[in-house]
């Protein structure tokens, strides 16, 4: 029964590591931009929520509500006045962008809000929990963010395939140029990518805040668990995406169980032995 | 007033120093009406520097939240400066900050050295002291640390039982003070069972913890339930909670780094593992990591070496930990934390060393001074010549359980003082879940 545990427990965390990692695998997807600045921005998004609710003394949702949106704005002007430049430069130049830009949220972020560490309170609905059988509780938390991520990767999915806008955006990603000649103008496709990368990642990092705490300097730390979820599932596919995120939860969970020690060490092996053996990924995407 | 100088140090370390120049401005106006502490007013030998090293960006930098305050408190009580060997000294305080890395600590310390400062103090985890007592013992400058488990901070840096070091001391506490500290309050809440769960991850903290605190669980009839080591940044505690669970444990123990056990705290409430008694180390220090878990802090207790409460005073002026605690909140609007006591009681010890001395510019006379050191001071009474090791001031810490505040959202209530009687108990002793 405890593995049983273990594994939903697992399944359940990967959702949250999907859903963190969509955005990281929408932009280097769409414009080959490895975002090192992921995490970092998850952790803005905390704040900025954690300032709304204690400013207005709103509920939580109301603050998801209006930071998910603010971060896809963001997103689309991000893209627009910072990466724009640097991807005519080349990848290496970009890489340098988003690092860059990861230490200067940090450090504003620092001098802002100082080093404490901050959660933010969800109330019953963060610490409560339904129970499956007598040993295995079911945190309402965790399976709303599951269910959250599957919504929101669905969403994007049915976007890229049914809609023009989706439809330019994998013509883009695929080949720019040519499709700049029929008439998509890739910037503002690629501004419409990062939007959509950002409002996922204000999602998750509200998610994440909730579930643990988080101050200016966790961003980077939690990079590296999106970083592996998107390419166990494989570089470009959404859904791989997704499998990458659960396969990274149930290892890091099954792994626990076996022996704490081995929690993070047997999720990076799995992630080593996928770069090794298929380095394409579990279900490797040609589009975004 | 910083009268560092520019020549030979590297960009980060100039802008560095030109900010806190800057940020010691505020207290300049004040200084040149008392007669100055300029540099330039009077001649080297008069003025005794002391280099202050502390983490004030970066992960562990609640620990240093207090650091402006407290330089600024002691340069008001030393501002007319102190006879000392016939003849009038003024006192400096270099601030460096290591930006949370142990590296950066050897790095601020050697340039402080460069600079000639008499002596150094530093403050905060092992990763601060350690690298900085590392480069005073090593150059002869006399140096006194704290905030770091002595056994951290002594066979860290292969110190030699019974012989210690020559110029570096330490005052805090270790594994026996945090057994002495944590059983009585397991004994008192009443349980049914002797298993105790620990959460001890895979760092040097929390292995001390395991095969320290352990034994000597063991050797009293407590029987440690080790989670497991697991790395740091663990974003889920299932296996380590279901273990728990199955042990049927009622007490609770850790060492965890503080943004996991916010998840492992939260975690265990939803999957319900709720400990009759939860005694923390390492977290919970900070009144805004118990705002941050909010209302699950309730009742949870850690070891508490420094609070309002204690009935201590400066041997400078004779403030009262509750007036500096006061003081504290007066002028920055900001709660007391523990680091404020600490913290304030390295410059008390630096001056007295200096003053014990017949020539305090005498680094030797001035370690020799340290390690001999008895005081009574903002930190209650400090024996370096009596601890474990040869010195090490030891200091013992009282069982405190987090409540809600009057002034503040949450507030510390010392509830058991078997370990130092002299501190006044401030409430029962409740259980962290009924």
């Amino acid at each position: 029964m405890d593995w049983f545990n273990a594994v939903i427990q697992g399944l359940l965390l990967g959702g949250l590591y999907a859903l963190f990692a969509t955005g990281l695998s929408i932009m280097f997807g769409v414009m080959r931009v490895v975002n090192l600045a992921h995490g970092d921005l998850a952790v803005v998004a905390s704040f900025l929520a954690l300032s709304m609710v204690n400013a207005t003394n709103a509920p939580l949702w109301v603050a998801v509500v209006i930071t998910t949106p603010l971060f896809a704005v963001l997103g689309y002007l991000t893209q627009r006045i910072l990466l724009q430049r640097s991807l005519r430069v080349g990848p290496m130049s970009t890489l340098v962008v988003t690092f860059g830009l990861s230490i200067v949220i940090q450090n504003v972020l620092l001098k802002i809000y100082s080093a404490d560490t901050r959660t933010l309170g969800g109330g019953g609905f963060a610490t409560g929990s339904f129970h499956l059988t007598n040993d295995i509780a079911i945190p309402y938390l965790s399976l709303a963010t599951f269910v959250l991520a599957v919504v929101v990767i669905v969403a994007i999915q049915l976007f890229l395939s049914r809609t023009g806008l989706g439809r330019m955006l994998r013509a883009s990603s695929d080949d720019p140029d040519t499709a700049t000649l029929v008439g998509a103008d890739s910037r503002h496709v690629y501004g419409i990518a990062t939007a959509i990368a950002f409002g996922t990642v204000a999602l998750a990092g509200i998610m994440m805040a909730m579930r643990s705490s988080f101050d200016p300097a966790t961003g980077p730390s939690r990079l590296l668990f999106a970083f592996e979820a998107v390419v166990i599932g494989g570089l470009g596919s959404l859904w791989g995406t997704l499998l990458g995120g659960m396969v990274l939860g149930l290892t890091q969970s099954v792994g626990a169980q076996i022996d704490p020690a081995l929690t993070i060490l047997l999720g990076h092996l799995v992630f080593l032995a996928v770069l090794a053996f298929r380095p394409q990924g579990l279900l490797p995407g040609r589009t975004a | 007033m910083t009268s560092t100088p520019t020549g030979g140090m590297s960009r980060r370390g100039l802008l560095k120093s030109a900010g806190l120049g800057a940020a010691a401005l505020g207290t300049m106006p004040l200084l040149s009406a008392c007669g100055g502490l300029k540099g330039s007013s009077s001649s080297a030998a008069d003025v005794l520097r002391i280099g202050y090293v502390s983490p004030q960006t970066g992960p562990l930098a609640s620990f240093a939240a207090a650091d402006n305050f407290i330089v600024s408190t002691i340069q008001d009580a030393v501002a007319k400066g102190l006879t000392i060997g016939g003849k009038k000294r003024k006192f400096e305080i270099v601030v460096k900050d290591t930006q949370s890395d142990p590296n950066r600590a050897t790095e601020v310390t050697r340039a402080l050295i460069n600079d000639g400062v008499d002596l150094i103090v530093g403050s905060s985890t092992p990763d601060t002291t350690n690298p900085v007592a590392d480069q005073c013992e090593a150059n002869g400058v006399p140096n006194v640390t704290t905030i770091a488990p002595w056994e951290a901070w002594f066979h860290g840096r292969n110190g030699k039982e019974g012989e210690g070091f020559k110029y570096t001391t330490l005052f805090f506490f270790g594994m026996e003070q945090f057994a002495d500290c944590f059983f009585p309050m397991w004994d008192r809440i009443g349980v049914s069972n002797k298993n105790v769960a620990a959460l001890w991850p895979n760092d040097t903290d929390a292995n001390a913890f395991r095969n320290g605190l352990g034994p000597m669980m063991k050797s009293k009839g407590w029987n440690p339930i080790d989670g497991g080591a697991y790395e740091d940044g663990a974003s889920d505690f299932t296996a380590q909670i279901t273990k728990f669970k199955n042990s049927g444990a009622e007490l609770f123990t850790c060492t965890p780094i503080p943004p996991d056990f916010q998840t492992f705290w939260k975690q265990a409430q939803q999957q319900g593992f709720h400990p009759k008694l939860a005694t923390v180390a390492k977290v919970m220090l900070f009144p805004t990591e118990a705002e941050a878990l909010g209302k699950l802090s309730n009742n949870i207790a850690t070891d508490i070496w420094w609070s309002p409460q204690h009935p201590y005073k400066s041997v400078l002026d004779g403030t009262t930990a509750k007036q500096l605690a006061d003081n504290y909140a007066t002028k920055t609007g900001k709660q007391w934390t523990q680091a404020l006591g600490s913290i304030y009681s390295l410059f008390e010890i630096a001056i007295q060393a200096f003053k014990d001395a017949d020539d305090p510019k005498d680094k030797d006379e001035v370690a020799k001074n340290l390690r001999e050191m008895k005081i009574n001071c903002m930190s209650g009474d400090l024996d370096f010549t009596n601890g474990p090791e040869p010195g090490i001031a030891i200091q013992h810490p009282v069982g405190g359980q987090w409540r809600p505040g009057k002034k503040f959202p949450w507030d510390v209530v010392i509830v058991d003082n078997t370990p130092n009687p002299a501190v006044p108990v401030g409430g029962d002793l409740e259980p962290t879940n009924a």
